[in-house]
């Protein structure tokens, strides 16, 4: 007997399409199929789908195993660096929004179906799909990340990558300091406080211990990266590190904002570990910066800085890649 | 009714951010075992699920559905896109995990979403063909495509499948609405 469905829904083709957008993501003539037939019931229906296949999840996901201790006290300090991370416009949060991965930084403009689901829905917009859209951009991540490879390989093979200057007097981001507490009517012995590393003493300090790495940073052919030269000190151990740069041009953290990237060996080169953002004070002739890297590292192969808008992004587009560090 | 954790986050309440994770973390790290290919993988995707739902969580509208479903549909996404991103291949061995799956018992909405024991109520009610059909392609990340090579089903067949089975979920879902709507 064949099964009745439900009244208010689109023809068997169309719903097929939602579905697979849903659960899997369209091609890109699959895209344009339906968008073309996109509509109020289209929205809808396939707002309603992903509810469905949400609840599905939920209903095989009954005793859910509990989450480890080690990670949840990596989500709480991750909590603590993305809420504190300066606003930029998201109500929900410092960083900017999600950028779709393939994408880069360029969000094609929504669909109905996405605008209706961003507009009232609980859901945030769908996935972007996979399939030949996500081939297209997979190959352009490949394509990209064959060009940085590429561009690394140049990079040191070119005189002018050679070592830094031995160790120039390095001026660096003025470390916050305590404010002074009131005078005592009698002067009693304290100890003194204790001073603040600035990132350029931790850096020496990290570079001092057994395990950490120093790699030369050389820039690119970008014409904002002319003159930069710097490295890079990194303890794998510790998941810590500093970059040096001398040259790095100032910037307007209301326009644009340097951003660091670390290419871990055991992920997806296209992904790189966001390594946090940074600014360049008018008058730095140097500045030492702290990589403060969301994931966890395994092997790091590579560091790269590109610039990015402010607040910076989830995926780069790799448009302005300015210095790029590689592990031999 | 006090606003959700969600809700509360997006209002800026730090506090909320916390209860999150507890009150999310289970959920989203067993999704996340179970579309990731190995358990580096799920702690890492886990990591950006939750960076997805702080971003998130001000278009969070609790009158449209609850921040359960909200979770597993940012979490689904988010894992999916790894998947198919990094491999061609599903995570695990289907006939395996298909056994470890625990599925919500009609009728105690006490320790799930309401729309978990709907969607329950409606797979209770599915063939089996079209329940694994919904269980692989769901659960597990195969595509309609992989669904029909392992099955050796026509691709015809696992879209049908795949089709009556979301919509007989979406029944269920709605009838409950609509007999909340008439009973206030």
């Amino acid at each position: 007997m064949a099964e009745q469905e439900p009244p208010g829904i689109p023809d068997d083709a169309l719903t097929d399409l939602l579905v697979k957008q849903v659960t899997e993501g369209l091609s890109p003539a699959e895209q344009r199929e339906l968008d073309v037939l996109d509509g109020p019931l289209v929205s809808e229906t396939s707002r309603a789908l992903e509810r469905a296949v949400a609840a599905v999840l939920l209903a095989a996901s009954a005793n859910p195993a509990p989450l480890p201790e080690l990670l949840r006290a990596r989500l709480q300090r991750q909590a603590a660096d993305h809420f504190s991370a300066p606003a930029t416009g998201s109500p929900a949060a410092g960083l900017p929004p999600v950028v779709t991965p393939d994408g880069g930084a360029a969000t094609p403009p929504p669909s109905q179906t996405q605008r209706a689901a961003a507009a009232g829905a609980i859901l945030p917009a769908p996935a972007p799909a996979p399939g030949p859209a996500r081939t297209a951009g997979a190959a352009g991540w490949w394509a990209a990340a064959a060009c940085l490879l590429l561009a690394m390989y140049a990079w040191f093979r070119t005189p002018t990558l050679s070592s830094l200057p031995p160790s120039p007097p390095v001026a660096e981001i003025p470390a916050p300091v305590p404010p002074a507490g009131p005078v005592q009517p009698i002067p009693v012995p304290t100890p003194a406080p204790t001073p603040v590393p600035t990132p350029a003493e931790e850096r020496a300090a990290l570079l001092a211990q057994a395990g950490a790495v120093k790699l030369n940073l050389g820039a690119t052919k970008d014409p904002a990266a002319a003159g930069v030269t710097g490295d890079v000190v990194w303890d794998p151990a510790k998941q810590r590190g500093f970059i040096r740069f001398s040259g790095l041009k100032p910037n307007d953290p209301t326009r644009r904002q340097y951003q660091i990237w670390v290419f871990d060996g055991e992920r997806d080169p296209r992904y790189p570990v966001d390594g946090g953002l940074f600014d360049v004070p008018e008058g730095q002739s140097e500045i030492v910066v702290p990589i403060r890297a969301l994931l966890p590292v395994h092997v790091a192969k590579a560091f790269a800085v590109t610039v990015e808008k402010p607040g910076g992004v989830v995926v780069s587009a790799r448009d302005h890649v300015i210095a790029l560090a590689q592990a031999t | 009714m006090s606003p959700s954790v969600l809700e509360r986050m997006a209002g800026g309440d730090q506090s909320a951010v916390r209860e999150c994770i507890e009150e999310f973390g289970p959920l989203v790290w067993s999704l996340s075992r179970r579309l990731s290919r190995t358990p580096a993988d799920a702690e890492d995707a886990t990591q950006e699920i939750f960076l997805d739902i702080w971003r998130s969580a001000h278009r969070f509208n609790g009158s449209l559905g609850s921040d359960k479903v909200f979770i597993a549909t940012i979490a689904r996404r988010r894992l999916i896109d790894r998947l198919r991103k990094t491999s061609a291949e599903p995570p695990m061995d289907s006939d395996e995990v298909l056994d470890t799956i625990v599925w919500s018992e009609p009728g105690n909405s006490t320790e799930t979403a309401i729309e978990a024991e709907q969607a329950a109520r409606a797979l209770a009610q599915l063939r089996p063909e079209q329940r694994q059909v919904l269980e692989l392609g769901l659960l597990h990340g195969f595509s309609q495509t992989e669904i029909a090579a392992k099955l050796g089903m026509p691709l015809g067949s696992v879209k049908s499948f795949m089709r009556r089975g979301l919509l007989k979920v979406r029944e269920y879902m709605n009838r409950d609405a609509e007999s909340v709507s008439a009973r206030s």
